[in-house]
């Protein structure tokens, strides 16, 4: 009898042991990122302190009111801007992408046709294209199309970045759902189109919404092609931004840290909102099939 | 009172404004749009809040197009060139850049009245030419020289065992040799260092090029073949090797740039740090440095040919061959370098391109009881009047400067013997210039 | 009927939009690229464009080991990191499917260095790594692990280590949660199967979690290789390749060549070159995937 109560009790512990290691492997996981955001709370002089100081002593809002142009001495950067194009950018290619990706996958999901395996590979490929190499040739035709430094340019870029993995997922995704839902529902009387929102669409969510977090992570994060593609506020995102605080002899850590907070309070908060849809999209999508 | 002294200040400030547009009326280009793209940073900043004054004078608006660092708006330049979009009237340029952009900018000579260019110090414009043309109006100019920890060397200890190691007094350096004996003699890595340099890209190619020049050599001979494995490049290159042999600069030093060695010189870890003016003020300013009144300034130390290293060159505005409006670029480009905007520059510790500035700057800070910044502007007016020259002014320079470095940073290393990382860079700088067309 | 109304069209009508941007932002500029790689294209000459030298610029970088060695850099690089990266993700997924107390937090959590651009992430790792003011060595001053400054970003294999560790620090996650996606979705029957059969842990392990994993594992690899020339960004900020050159990996040496050095008809045929290395790594992941989904299949 005690000896099953003892075991259980080693058990509990062991879990107990099991799941303070686990956070404490997290939170050290973290510590990089966590010691951007902690700097973005203190004054320059404490970031660069020898020996350091971990916990913000004097925590402050001034790297946030330099950065709106609210301090005495630093020329504002336009962070609204930046982060409305970011937003706009991020937010249309991500909803374009799934689009175009939902289509693609169903069509890979549920019909045979042609050079099937070889159109999947060849759209997989193209995506293997380095961004430096592609930078300079798309540089030259969006000039001669005039969509340099417009939000456009930027979105078609992103779409096309996406698409690929979109399809893979909700590919994959689509496949799962039994083929005989969709045709009970045309026997019923529905049209395809009107089966697959119906029936197929609500099932396959969860993988959307994972291929949408990917695709949405992917554009907001983006700089090598947005660096060369974006020139003013009317375009320019966050990542590219983050140069700002770089001037040729100078860099501005406090400045810098402060943007990246606002880089990244977005993207957590997008996460944790769809985050338990993440993991179910993705334990189906594109493995099986 | 305090609304007396409240409009006094008021009355002052028009006349100022007053005076600004009596001897220079800027022009009328109501309705039009100017677009800019201007170099960006806090030190540059400053003069770009003065725009305003310029649309409020000519009833223009300013349209910055983009706003960057110089190696960033080199390369979205260099794609205007490429995709021939450039749709802008005036760009910032600087004059190691300058070559490489061929023929996009005018000419202001012939454009700007005589009498505006003659203000300006003639070594400047001369070499912010090209080709004959000058592509470019000099704003502010950079050179270095030698700031250093004052205490270090008024301690009576130092002097003594100094003396005793190297037979000769110790006091600020002269020489390029007698600074590697300080830096050496003052190191205590890792927690304090003697100097530090910055270690890649053309900051250290720079660095490497002037110490040749105050060696006696030169890059190129008059046929431009490259001839800085020479035994005055030797010299240098086992300068910055023998510092880092003898842990008297910073271990990651390959990796700085000039931030990183303003930035440690303020953090009081350093006793000397060949630098430019624009740290001056940061570097005797309690709130940002350790070492606030403990900083001297000695003019930019010799080399074995008897000459002190002069690197030099100046940030400058360009104005654009497909520009609409080029009355209204070359207002624009007159307003932000005139005496008043040069004088704003010049405060930071930017060095001012106009003569009368250099007097009135320095006059300023006399007057406001600042024996630091006159002293300031007292030693680096005279190493731009005597010391200062420019990279070869040749397109290929970028280039050419981009094979140099990584070799410098492989005989600092160790990985190559100096002499064959010297030998191979002069090699392949050899064949940039013969694709170029220099070398027949 | 016409054609685009016959049920056959379909699936080509569904993938048209799919194909019309890929052909728009990537093969269409490809070609162009492709073009100017047999070109002395300079970029501050535009007329250069026209500037027809066959196949010098190949010619050239083949027999260059100023090539050769960034190349074969990459491919080291990509094979440590990629693995590292499965390992360490394998790790942590295990971990938390054991976990039931607070492993939503947990998860949340594991995903937070995701949300770090990769520019961002290059900016904090030189700063947490530089020798002088960075925390890395501050604090192993300060634990007393270390007297001296440490160079991490100079010395040519710390440098190494440093610029794989910011690349680990970013990706890791996302091999996590793919794996971990891949626990959950584990059936239950083959693992009590096994426990009935007296297999031990390790063995339940090695012959029933992790075949299962694997086709997980290519897709993470595989969207990985996809991605990584996003180690551009890292590489370029914390150490742009230097010093002498110990860092360059082939993205980089792209970017000097074609920016700085203007020579973009060189840069392009660099870039063809390394854009053949990404798609052979995802051409060799996405065969390994298909291969492990027929086993599983073959095993269901």
């Amino acid at each position: 009898m005690s000896a099953v109560v003892e075991s259980q009790t080693s058990k509990q512990v062991k879990r107990a042991g099991l799941t303070a290691l686990a956070f404490l492997l997290m939170v050290v996981m973290c510590v990089p990122g966590l010691w951007v955001v902690l700097s973005a709370f203190r004054p320059n002089g404490e970031i660069l302190a020898k020996p350091p100081v971990w916990v913000p002593e004097n925590p402050t809002f001034d790297n946030f009111r330099k950065i709106f142009g609210l301090g005495t001495d630093q020329v504002a950067i336009p962070v609204g801007s930046y982060f409305m194009n970011s937003l706009i950018i991020a937010l249309t290619s991500t909803l374009i992408a799934l689009a175009i990706g939902m289509a693609g996958g169903y069509a890979f999901a549920r019909y045979r046709f042609r050079g099937k395996g070889g159109i999947f590979l060849g759209l997989m490929l193209f995506r293997a294209v380095p961004g430096i190499a592609l930078s300079l040739p798309v540089f030259i035709i969006w000039s001669k199309l005039g969509i340099i430094d417009t939000k456009l340019g930027l979105i078609i870029v992103y779409v096309s970045l996406n698409v690929p993995f979109t399809i893979w997922l909700i590919d994959g995704f689509f496949r799962q759902i039994p083929l005989s839902l969709s045709e009970a529902a045309q026997v019923d009387g529905c049209t395809r189109w009107q089966a697959f929102w119906k029936i197929e669409f609500p099932l396959a969510r969860s993988g959307i919404a994972a291929a949408g977090v990917f695709a949405f992570l992917t554009s907001w994060n983006e700089f090598a092609l947005a660096s060369q593609l974006t020139r003013s506020t009317t375009s320019k995102t966050l990542p590219v931004g983050l140069l700002d605080f770089t001037a040729q002899f100078t860099i501005d850590w406090a400045g810098m840290c402060a943007m990246a907070v606002i880089i990244i309070v977005p993207a957590l908060i997008l996460t944790f909102l769809v985050q338990k849809h993440l993991i179910a999209g993705l334990t189906f999508g594109g493995v099986k099939g | 009172m305090r609304k007396i002294t409240a409009l006094m200040v008021g009355t002052a400030l028009v006349a100022v404004a007053g005076m600004a547009s009596a001897d220079e009326t800027w022009g009328d280009y109501a309705g039009y749009t100017l677009r800019v793209k201007l170099i960006g940073g806090a030190q540059y900043e400053k003069l770009y809040a003065e725009i305003p004054k310029w649309e409020a004078a000519t009833g223009a608006k300013v349209e910055i197009v983009s706003r960057k660092n110089h190696f960033e708006l080199d390369k979205e330049i260099k794609q205007d060139v490429a995709a021939g979009t450039i749709d802008y009237c005036v760009a910032s340029n600087h004059t190691s850049f300058a070559p490489q952009y061929g023929d996009i900018y005018i000419d202001l000579n012939g454009v700007m009245k005589p009498e505006v260019l003659a203000e300006f110090d003639a070594l400047a414009l001369k070499n912010a030419t090209v080709n004959g043309s000058l592509v470019q109006l000099p704003r502010h100019s950079d050179i270095s020289n030698l700031f250093y920890k004052k205490s270090l060397y008024e301690d009576q200890a130092n002097k003594d065992a100094f003396k005793a190691k190297y037979g000769y007094d110790l006091a600020p350096p002269e020489t390029f040799d007698q600074f590697k004996d300080q830096a050496i003699f003052f190191a205590k890595a890792p927690d304090f260092f003697g100097t530090q340099f910055v270690g890649k890209d053309e900051a250290i190619t720079g660095r490497f090029y002037e110490m040749l020049v105050a060696n006696g050599g030169a890059l190129f001979d008059e046929n431009w073949n490259p001839t800085f494995n020479s035994p005055a490049g030797l010299k240098a290159l086992m300068w910055f090797k023998e510092l880092y042999d003898a842990k008297a600069v910073p271990a990651g030093s390959l990796n700085y740039l000039w931030d990183d060695t303003g930035m440690g010189f303020a953090s009081g870890t350093v006793a000397m740090d060949l630098d430019w003016a624009g740290w001056a003020a940061f570097f005797n300013d309690p709130a940002n440095s350790k070492i606030a009144g403990d900083v001297g300034l000695v003019r930019a130390p010799k080399g074995d040919g008897g000459k002190r290293s002069g690197w030099s060159g100046s940030h400058s505005f360009s104005i654009t061959t497909t520009c609409d409006n080029q009355p209204a670029a070359v207002s624009f480009v007159t307003f932000l370098t005139d005496h008043d905007n040069q004088m704003i520059e010049a405060r930071q510790g930017l060095l001012p391109t106009r003569t009368q500035v250099w007097k009135d700057i320095t006059a300023e800070f006399e007057a406001a009881g600042n024996p630091f910044m006159v002293e300031v502007f007292n030693t680096y007016s005279q190493s731009m009047a005597e010391d200062a020259f420019t990279p070869p002014l040749i397109e290929p320079w970028i280039e050419v400067s981009n094979v140099i470095w990584p070799n410098l940073q492989k005989g600092i290393l160790g990985e190559m013997e100096p002499q064959a990382a010297l030998d191979d860079a002069a090699a392949k700088a050899k064949v940039i210039m013969e694709d170029a067309g220099y070398i027949k | 009927m016409p054609f685009w109304r016959r049920e056959s069209a379909t699936p080509f009508l569904l993938l048209t939009p799919a194909m019309l941007t890929m052909a728009f932002v990537v093969v269409f500029p490809l070609v162009f690229s492709m073009y100017t790689s047999f070109t002395g294209f300079r970029l501050t000459k535009p007329a250069s464009l026209y500037d027809w030298v066959g196949f010098r610029n190949y010619a050239r970088i083949l027999s260059d080991p100023e090539f050769w060695i960034p190349f074969g850099r990459t491919v080291l690089f990509l094979t440590v990191v990629l693995n590292v990266e499965f390992l360490l993700g394998l790790g942590i997924a295990l971990l938390i499917n054991r976990i039931t107390w607070g492993q939503r937090t947990l998860r949340t959590i594991m995903m937070f260095p995701m949300m770090f651009s990769p520019i961002l992430v290059g900016f904090m790792f030189k700063f947490l790594f530089n020798d002088n003011i960075g925390i890395v060595n501050n604090a192993l001053q300060s634990l007393g692990l270390s007297d001296g400054a440490i160079p991490w970003l100079v010395d040519g294999k710390l440098a190494f280590f440093s610029i794989a560790i910011a690349e680990v620090w970013m990706s890791t996650s996302v091999f996590a949660i793919l794996l971990l996606a891949g626990l959950f979705a584990m059936p239950r029957d083959p693992l009590e199967a096994a426990k009935v059969d007296g297999c031990n842990a390790w063995q339940t392990f090695r012959h029933i979690t992790l075949p299962f994993l694997m086709p997980f594992a290519y897709i993470a690899m595989a969207i990985r290789s996809l991605d990584v020339a996003r180690a551009y960004d890292i590489v370029t900020v914390m150490t742009d390749g230097g010093p002498a050159g110990r860092t360059e990996i082939l993205w980089t040496l792209i970017g000097r060549v074609g920016y700085d050095n203007s020579r973009m008809g060189m840069a392009n045929a660099m870039a063809y070159v390394s854009t053949i290395l990404s798609i052979l790594f995802t051409w060799y992941f996405y065969r390994k995937l298909v291969a492990a989904r027929r086993y599983m299949g073959g095993a269901q």
